[in-house]
């Protein structure tokens, strides 16, 4: 893709993903999954994981998979506030660049 | 190289962050091996590169929190994961259109380069004065602050020692003037224990302030090399 993606919006796109899974969903899953629409590389996705952790908006818990712990994540009710607050700012967002791309009706 | 010796290498390389940080990265990557399965152990190894790339990637990040304020971490960390994204379109871009023009992009920063690095050593030597006094400056000022903590534990220990010796000296009185050597005896009891609290405050004080110190430096000297690792 020629478009960067942002911290602000690999976050929102980590959120939205994890967020997707009630029970919460493992390291590699969510990388395959973010990996289907913006392309990262596969190192890129741990030290976004482990700051949302750290900054309360992930949350993480092991469990039994295989004969060996699996660790999950799961959205808090924290990072669930923050991913609303940036589907709203995308919102706005897109509008204003759709506008411009479009002929400015849509704003 | 197999997994193992990516985890192992990983692990090692990891060795100066915090047992539970290395443990979560390392458990991290161990769970991605296995959930990836063994058929794709090969991609996921050229994928991620070498273990050198992903610890840098999960160093940056540690110490990129531990030591910015949040405003210039958020920048930071954002620059680094927009820069090679833009670099990589812009090379696609330029492989892409394959011409003439695209190639003479594409070198111009070289020579530029190769210019910015002489031009940097001449600089270098013509200051050289300079830059040795400065540098010394700066040594010296860290040298006196490291000292002026190992100071201050010396100075605390030695008001200690006064108060004892101060107190030693009221109970050789004793014999023979009581009421001056119980003045004495006092003040000294009272040194004693100031001595004593400043030990242990001033001790305490060099325990948070020094591996503070070292780990400002590394972190420091790491900035020109990790700043903009991925």
């Amino acid at each position: 893709m020629i478009f960067n993606t942002g911290a602000a919006l690999l976050d929102a796109v980590v959120l939205a993903v994890v967020s997707g899974e009630d029970e919460g969903t493992y390291g590699y899953r969510i990388t395959q999954d973010v990996r289907r629409v913006i392309d990262v590389s596969e190192s890129t996705l741990y030290p976004v994981l482990r700051r949302l952790q750290k900054d309360e908006c992930l949350e993480v818990y092991d469990r039994q998979f295989d004969g060996r712990n699996r660790r999950y994540y799961k959205v808090t009710s924290r990072g669930m506030a923050q991913l609303n607050l940036y589907k709203s700012e995308w919102k706005v967002y897109t509008q204003k660049i759709n506008a411009i791309f479009e002929g400015g009706v849509t704003a | 190289m197999n997994r193992e010796e990516f985890l192992a290498e990983l692990e090692r390389l990891l060795a100066d962050l915090p047992a539970d940080e290395r443990q979560a990265a390392v458990q991290y990557y161990a769970d991605y091996f296995a959930d990836a399965g063994e058929e794709k152990e090969a991609d996921v190894l050229r994928e991620l590169g070498s273990p050198e790339k992903t610890a840098g990637s999960i160093r940056a990040d540690y110490y990129g929190r531990e030591f910015c304020e949040s405003d210039f971490d958020r920048k930071e960390y954002m620059e680094r994961y927009g820069q090679p994204a833009g670099q990589d379109a812009q090379a696609s871009a330029d492989a892409s259109r394959g011409n003439g023009g695209g190639g003479e992009e594409r070198k111009k920063p070289w020579t530029s380069n190769g210019l910015k690095v002489l031009l940097i050593i001449l600089i270098a030597i013509v200051i050289w004065p300079v830059t040795l006094g400065i540098a010394t400056a700066v040594l010296g000022i860290a040298a006196s602050a490291v000292c002026l903590f190992a100071s201050l534990v010396i100075a605390a220990v030695c008001i200690l020692i006064a108060g004892g010796a101060v107190i030693l000296t009221g109970l050789i009185l004793f014999a023979a003037v009581p009421s001056a050597a119980l003045v004495v005896v006092g003040v000294g009891i009272l040194l004693a224990v100031l001595g004593l609290i400043a030990t242990v405050g001033t001790v305490k004080l060099c325990i948070i302030v020094y591996p503070a110190m070292i780990r400002g430096f590394v972190a420091l000297c790491r900035r020109p090399f990790y700043g903009k690792a991925v």
